[in-house]
C-alpha cells in the first residue's frame, strides 16, 4: 500500500505537466481579422474544446429580458463546435439561426442562416465568462436566398447556469452587413455577446 | 486491538472507494443528451402528421427541419416553422440540451385559436452543480381563443372550447428526479379534441378524447 502511494506521489506531478503542457498556448491561430475592436475577446488560444447549446436572443437591446413577443424582435438559433486537436482548426460544427425580427425577412420568410463549414475556432482567454467563451466561424448559406460562401464569425461565451440570464451570442456576416452583436461593457456576460433569454451555451475542453 | 480495529477500517475503505470511483465512472460513462422538437403535430383517427420535426441523433451535436407552411386542412395552418435541436453529453464536464420550436401565424381549426408567433424552448442542463430543466423564452405573441385574447399564459393554463374539447396553453411537464436525471416537454398550444359519450337516453355521460393537436413543442433531457 506504501509503495502504491508512493507510486502516486512520483506520477502524480509527472501528469501534471503534461497536462499543464498539454494545455499552452499555441500560436498557429487562422481566425479572419474581421469584426471590430472589443474589450474582450481579444486573446485567443488553441485548445481542444468543444461548445454546444442553442436558444433564444432578444435583440434589439440584447439584455436578459425578454421583448414583448407580439414585437417579434427575437433570434432562435442552435450552434456546436469542436477543435479536438487543439490547434484552432475546427474539426465539427454546425449553426443554424434564425431572426425573426420583421424587417429582417427575405423572400417572404425570416431569415435563416445556415453553417456549410466550420473553419476556425479559438478559445478566448480574456473575457468573463466564467465557464469559457470562444470565438469561431466559417461559411455559411443564407437559406432564403440560396446565397453560399459568406464568412461568418460568432462570439460565444458560457458564463455559468443556468444560460438564461448568463451566457451569451452574437453573429456577424459581413457580407450581408448583418450582426447581432451587443458592445455594451456595461452589460453581461462579455462583450460583444447578447445574453440569452433561452436555452444555454456549454462550454467543454476536450482533453 | 485498535491497531487490528484500523487494519480493516484500511482495508474497507480500499475495498469500497474504488467501488465508489467505479460508480461514478459508469454514472459519466452513462451520461446523455436528447432532444426533439416539431412545430405541428396532428394525430386523429384519419390524420397523422408531424412537421418539421428534428431529433437530436445518437452523438449528434444539432439537427433542424424547417417547414416554409404547413398546412393539414381543417386542422391547423402554420407559417415559417422551424425546428432546432442540439445537445452533447460529456463523461467529465456533464450534458446540455437545448431544443426549440418557432413558428409565425398560426391558425388552427379554423380560425378558433390563432397567434402570430410560437417560441417554444426547453433547456436540459447537469454541469456545474446544477441538474435541472426550464422552458424560458418560450412565448406565443397576440393569441386570440374563441374570440378571446390570452396574454403570457401562465404554464399549463386549460381553456374550454365547447364543442371541441379544450386547448392547454404553455403546457410543461417534467420529468427525471432532479439529481441525476432531468427533463421536460413544453408544449405552447395542444388542443384536445373530444366528443361526448352518450347513455341509453342519449344523455352525456362523459367525454372521450379522439384527437390531439400540438402546435410548437420542444422536449430535452439529460442524464
Amino acid at each position: 500500500m506504501f509503495k502504491l502511494r508512493n507510486l502516486a506521489m512520483l506520477t502524480a506531478p509527472v501528469a501534471i505537466a503534461l497536462t499543464a503542457w498539454s494545455c499552452e498556448r499555441q500560436s498557429n491561430a487562422v481566425a479572419p481579422a474581421i469584426g471590430t475592436p472589443l474589450a474582450h475577446f481579444f486573446q485567443f488560444q488553441c485548445t481542444p474544446f468543444k461548445m454546444t447549446g442553442g436558444g433564444r436572443i432578444d435583440f434589439p437591446p440584447g439584455t436578459a429580458e425578454k421583448n414583448p413577443p407580439a414585437s417579434h424582435e427575437y433570434e432562435t438559433f442552435g450552434a456546436h463546435v469542436m477543435d479536438q486537436n487543439g490547434d484552432c482548426v475546427a474539426d465539427q460544427g454546425a449553426l443554424e439561426w434564425v431572426d425573426h425580427r420583421p424587417e429582417f425577412r427575405v423572400n417572404g420568410s425570416p431569415l435563416n442562416l445556415h453553417a456549410t463549414a466550420i473553419t476556425f475556432a479559438e478559445q478566448a482567454t480574456d473575457t468573463d465568462c466564467k465557464d469559457g467563451a470562444a470565438h469561431w466561424g466559417g461559411k455559411l448559406r443564407v437559406q432564403n436566398t440560396g446565397q453560399e460562401d459568406l464568412d461568418f464569425e460568432v462570439w460565444d461565451c458560457d458564463n455559468g447556469e443556468p444560460g438564461v440570464g448568463h451566457d451569451g451570442f452574437a453573429i456577424s456576416v459581413p457580407a450581408l452587413d448583418y450582426a447581432v452583436m451587443c458592445p455594451d461593457p456595461d452589460l453581461p456576460p462579455a462583450e460583444p455577446t447578447c445574453t440569452l433569454t433561452g436555452g444555454n451555451r456549454q462550454f467543454h475542453p476536450t482533453h | 486491538m485498535k491497531i487490528d480495529t484500523m487494519r480493516r477500517a484500511i482495508g474497507l475503505v480500499a475495498v469500497v472507494l474504488p467501488m465508489t470511483w467505479m460508480a461514478g465512472t459508469v454514472a459519466a460513462q452513462m451520461r446523455a443528451a436528447n432532444a426533439q422538437a416539431f412545430g405541428v403535430s396532428v394525430n386523429t383517427p384519419t390524420v397523422n402528421q408531424t412537421s418539421p420535426y428534428a431529433v437530436l441523433p445518437t452523438g449528434g451535436a444539432l439537427a433542424e427541419d424547417q417547414g416554409q407552411t404547413v398546412a393539414v386542412a381543417n386542422f391547423v395552418t402554420a407559417q415559417d416553422a422551424f425546428a432546432i435541436v442540439t445537445g452533447d453529453a460529456d463523461p467529465t464536464y456533464g450534458s446540455n440540451a437545448v431544443s426549440s420550436a418557432t413558428l409565425g401565424a398560426v391558425s388552427l381549426l379554423n380560425g378558433l385559436i390563432t397567434t402570430d408567433g410560437v417560441v417554444a424552448i426547453a433547456t436540459s442542463t447537469l454541469g456545474d452543480g446544477l441538474v435541472a430543466s426550464d422552458a424560458e423564452g418560450s412565448s406565443l405573441s397576440n393569441l386570440i381563443v374563441n374570440g378571446t385574447a390570452v396574454s403570457d399564459p401562465a404554464p399549463n393554463t386549460r381553456i374550454d372550447l365547447p364543442g371541441v374539447g379544450y386547448v392547454v396553453l404553455n403546457e410543461q411537464s417534467a420529468t427525471g428526479d432532479g439529481v441525476t436525471t432531468s427533463g421536460i416537454t413544453v408544449n405552447m398550444i395542444h388542443v384536445v379534441l373530444q366528443q361526448p359519450i352518450l347513455g341509453v337516453l342519449g344523455q352525456v355521460t362523459g367525454y372521450q378524447t379522439v384527437g390531439n393537436i400540438i402546435v410548437g413543442s420542444a422536449t430535452s433531457s439529460v442524464n
